[in-house]
């Protein structure tokens, strides 16, 4: 990730019960990066969202660990999620705006979680590799201006 | 900061105070809270936000479970959510699904 500042990474077991260091780790890392409050509020949901997908799915058949680390650069606070559950990218689930005319009967709440990660961060990022499933989250520092994905998507 | 969800119950308004950070982890305190809130027969479901901080799709799961065990003829009012709140509710499209009103 280049030079800047990093956090020392933690590892938590895949459990909803670990949600809560993960939304503390999160907000360290917004600390570290002096990001605004709508910013750190919007990679904690990601991350809350991609880690709980993690939990639900990927580790569905059995105990797992999943680890957390991240950083500050001049330019960006990133964060990866690191998991050796089955190979899973996130990309792969469908992330376009969802109207508010679809009945709720008819709606699928199916990959909710991680379309709202996607429209929360500035960037994202995924990679199998090693048997890993690397996810890296970015959120600009400094933005002019809003981020149109999450303050227009209302649709 | 923990959740925590309590109910209380008048003249055939259920209400359920909402703190802290909903998450899946603690969605299951708020579904249990919805339970209780439909045995007690009320016609109007109320969940006060001002100090719910935090809200992810879990919450909207949770939302939308109150709305379908409150029926046709019960309502659910979610009241006084904070803007990233009311904003993710917006993003899922469930602005019409779920009533939201100012403190």
């Amino acid at each position: 990730m280049g030079h800047g500042k990093v956090m020392n990474p933690i590892r938590v077991p895949a459990s909803v019960n670990s949600l809560g260091q993960v939304a503390d780790y999160v907000r360290k890392l917004g600390q570290l990066g002096n990001l605004r409050d709508d910013a750190s509020y919007r990679l904690h949901l990601a991350a809350d969202e991609i880690v709980t997908n993690i939990i639900m799915h990927g580790f569905r058949e059995g105990p797992g660990e999943i680890e957390i680390r991240g950083g500050v650069t001049d330019a960006q606070v990133w964060l990866r999620i690191v998991d050796d559950a089955p190979p899973f990218d996130p990309r792969t689930i469908n992330h376009e705006p969802r109207p508010a005319t679809i009945p709720p009967a008819e709606r699928k709440l199916g990959g909710l979680g991680i379309f709202l990660a996607f429209t929360a961060v500035d960037d994202f990022e995924y990679e199998s590799k090693d048997g890993l499933n690397i996810n890296t989250l970015k959120m600009l520092r400094f933005r002019v201006g809003r981020c149109d994905k999450w303050d227009t998507a209302s649709v | 900061m923990a959740f925590q969800a309590s109910l209380s119950v008048t003249d055939g308004k259920a209400t359920i105070e909402l703190i802290g950070e909903l998450d899946s982890s603690s969605a299951p305190k708020l579904h249990e809270q919805i339970e209780e809130a439909i045995k007690s027969s009320a016609e109007l479901l109320e969940l006060r936000a001002v100090a719910l901080t935090y809200m992810s799709s879990a919450g909207l799961r949770a939302l939308l479970f109150a709305r379908q065990k409150m029926g046709e003829t019960g309502a659910v009012v979610l009241v006084g959510a904070p803007e990233p709140v009311t904003r993710t509710i917006r993003l899922a499209g469930l602005e019409n699904t779920i009533q939201m009103s100012d403190a």
